[in-house]
């Protein structure tokens, strides 16, 4: 049933880890984490030296198992779901209401209910791990003191739910035109040119549940309450990566299974691309008018959600390319933000706009992580943000849609105006009261921050051996 | 009168617009989540029709029965957040879900 | 096969009535008689198995959590100020979606039945649930595991 049967173990450990975990606690609470901990960053370290061997490049990939998305998706799945332990570990320390043993094994649920979802190559199977990932960030997201969690949460329940439905009226309707559920079957029943009217219909409502969980504008309601609300380590976790992968990740998959750049004619391409630039639009604007960092955050995230659905529609290799790239570099600067979000509040107190100031001067460390981030998903040349927005804006001017890229580059310039803004406001300029009684957080939980500003710097350094992984693994397996 | 399988969709679809119009128009949330469970009901009945018609009536079970699983403890889940939410807030009207905005 | 048909329309039927019902604890019950119907239904297509499980688990266990709820919440408040007119409207809409779904949507049902292929597959439950499917086994598993976890997490014991 999976595609990458090699990835398993990525899926297994993690879910034995979640298991071990409550009696683990038993003897000690600290026993939690260190668990959580050692599993995800042995995972992390067995797939870097796959991914990052010099040999690779040489070599054109063979080393990697067949299906290069799936791996690239794992990595960052532990490499997110690491940097967020390793922060909350020390985050949780001052006796918060989180009961410790059930949240670390909750996030290890969701590790590896998210490393089901891309190694899987079937659709019920999707539906069945997306379940078992919403599930758990239900609870993550409640866990806290503070009611807004619970609030949030509801919230992404009646969104996700009735989504989940619509994927599964796909699924019947698949079972009845297509007779198969596996991305490869629709895939050669689509590319095989015979009229594919009912099988389209059933993969459009699949894309239906797909979108409404990925937060694209018109189903946007839920994003920004539930990252708000959510404890403050798990917002980075649920908008660094669970969101992404239980909704983008999936569109990504269609629009390849689809080929939306052979078949033009399919409507569902237009919507597709209508829907991105819309969240782009409502994304980026509706962040310039918010005071709280967080909900900010949100809104920027559904921005650059829609770039990634924007490039799915155009569906030529080059943009699933783009979109692949640019859902990696969202999952590092998203986490980075998100991150040093809960950092000020535990340093200062507030994430609250309005009330810091001058920040660089109390919080250096954070400050500056946060400006790189910044910057990265503004698309500021050296940095990877950059090399993903502008394979996407390439793709787009390259397929035709000539007046979608003007309009994808002057968002990304708005994107620039509120981030600019937002600096100014929170980590450079005078120092408020708030700021000036802050303090810097721990090196523990500078730690994660620092290493993924790192990994921002070098993924755009290094895009040249990214790009050469992309297209040797990814559009040449995969696409064609 | 037969069986037929169009007729089998137009019950199927019947069911689906009641538990939507639930959701829309109910602000109690345990109404939602009743209406929640009547459109889960309807994509069931689609998943068994359509394996009827095609004759994979026993795959159909078997993804059935996974979704009967699925569907207690997203049950289970959404309860206990109501309950807990009610013992915090002693409401379980959607609308009072207002404290985050902007 | 008009009792296939009657069937469906006592799901329709009781689906309308869960949701209008005024009373959370009859909501809760109309629900069960959902759940019956639609059992009754998996018999008629021939699918005993998950015709038990549905009457077992969702007739039951659902019904139970469902009513364990409203009777935890039932007291005092847990009456909410809905507007009784857009329930009552609902069997006009009802009607309104009956009527539009038969003149619009048996033609596209019907240009979809045209559509469908036919399996050869003759493998049994068994065998479907543990080769074909067993990647979904490793999901449910996983699923019971969030659900144990989930509830620990949202009501967490008290130490004392």
């Amino acid at each position: 049933m999976t595609s990458s049967p090699g990835l398993l173990a990525y899926l297994l450990i993690p879910l034995f880890t979640a298991v071990a975990i409550p009696f683990a606690a038993r003897f000690r609470t600290r026993m939690a984490d260190v668990l959580a901990n050692v599993t995800l960053l042995a995972g992390l370290l067995n797939l870097s030296l796959l991914l990052f061997d010099p040999a690779n490049a040489d070599s054109s990939f063979s080393a990697i198992p067949d299906d290069g998305f799936s791996l690239l998706m794992v990595f960052v799945i532990y490499l997110v779901g690491l940097c967020v332990t390793f922060f909350s570990t020390y985050f949780m320390e001052e006796g918060s209401g989180v009961a410790r043993a059930p949240y670390f094994a909750l996030i290890m649920t969701s590790v590896s209910a998210m490393c089901g979802i891309v190694t899987t190559g079937d659709f019920f199977t999707l539906y069945i791990f997306i379940e078992v990932l919403a599930v758990s960030s239900f609870a993550l997201i409640a866990s806290g003191e503070r009611t807004g969690g619970l609030e949030g949460a509801i919230k992404y329940l009646l969104l996700t739910f009735p989504a989940s439905l619509f994927i599964l009226l796909g699924v019947a309707f698949l079972m009845l035109t297509a007779g198969t559920f596996s991305f490869e079957g629709v895939k050669t029943l689509v590319a095989s040119g015979m009229p594919a009217g009912g099988t389209v219909f059933a993969v459009s409502l699949l894309l239906l549940g797909f979108l409404i969980k990925s937060g694209v504008v018109p189903f946007h309601a839920w994003t920004p309450d539930a990252y708000e609300g959510a404890y403050s380590p798990v917002s980075a976790f649920l908008a660094g990566i669970v969101t992404k992968i239980a909704g983008v990740y999936a569109v990504i998959k269609i629009a390849i299974i689809l080929r939306l750049f052979d078949v033009k004619t399919c409507p569902a391409a237009d919507i597709l691309m209508f829907l991105g630039m819309l969240s782009i639009a409502v994304g980026a604007v509706a962040a310039l008018r918010q005071n709280e960092l967080k909900r900010m955050l949100a809104f920027s995230s559904i921005s650059q959600v829609g770039y990634i659905v924007l490039a799915a529609g155009i569906g030529t290799p080059l943009a699933i390319l783009g979109a692949i790239f640019h859902l990696v570099n969202h999952a590092t600067f998203k986490t980075t933000l998100y991150l040093n979000s809960a950092s000020l509040e535990k340093g200062a107190g507030t994430s609250d706009m309005t009330k810091l100031g001058g920040m660089e001067h109390s919080m250096p460390w954070t400050s500056w992580t946060s400006v790189v981030a910044l910057m990265s998903t503004a698309g500021v040349p050296p940095l990877s943000g950059f090399w993903s927005k502008l394979l996407i804006i390439v793709a787009l001017w390259d397929g035709g849609a000539r007046i979608y890229a003007v309009l994808a580059l002057l968002f990304s310039i708005v994107t620039l105006a509120y981030f600019m803004v937002m600096q100014r406001k929170v980590f450079f300029g005078k120092p408020t009261e708030a700021s000036r009684a802050a303090r810097e957080v721990r090196p523990a939980m500078l730690a994660p921050v620092v290493a993924m500003s790192v990994l921002i710097v070098a993924l755009g350094v290094f895009f040249p051996y990214i790009y050469a992984y992309l297209v040797d693994t990814v559009a040449a397996r995969i696409i064609l | 009168m037969t069986a037929s399988f169009s007729l089998d969709w137009f019950f199927i679809s019947l069911i689906f617009v009641a538990g939507l119009y639930g959701m829309m128009v109910s602000r109690s949330l345990l109404r939602q989540f009743i209406s929640l469970e009547i459109m889960s009901k309807a994509s069931l009945l689609g998943l068994i029709s359509a394996g009827a018609k095609t004759g994979n009536l026993a795959l159909a079970q078997t993804f059935i029965i996974t979704m009967i699983v699925i569907e207690v403890v997203v049950v289970a889940a959404g309860l206990a957040l109501l309950v807990k939410n009610y013992r915090l807030t002693g409401s379980i009207d959607v609308w009072s879900l207002n404290k985050l905005k902007g | 096969m008009t009792y296939h048909n009657l069937l469906f329309i006592l799901v329709v039927l009781s689906a309308v009535a869960a949701v209008m019902a005024r009373d959370l604890l009859l909501n809760a019950l109309m629900l069960a008689l959902v759940s019956v119907g639609t059992a009754l239904l998996l018999f008629d297509f021939q699918a005993p198995w998950a015709g038990v499980f549905e009457l077992s688990v969702c007739a039951g266990l659902i019904t139970v959590l469902f009513v364990s709820a409203v009777s935890l919440i039932r007291r005092e408040d847990g009456k909410v100020e809905d507007s009784r007119a857009r329930f009552r409207a609902m069997p006009l809409v009802m009607g309104i979606a009956a009527i539009a779904l038969w003149l619009y949507g048996i033609p596209f049902f019907e240009a979809l039945e045209n559509w469908s292929r036919f399996s050869d597959r003759t493998a049994s439950l068994g065998t479907i649930i543990w080769d074909t499917r067993r990647f979904d086994l490793v999901g449910q598993v996983s699923m019971l595991a969030a659900g144990v976890l989930v509830i620990r997490s949202i009501f967490p014991r008290r130490k004392k």
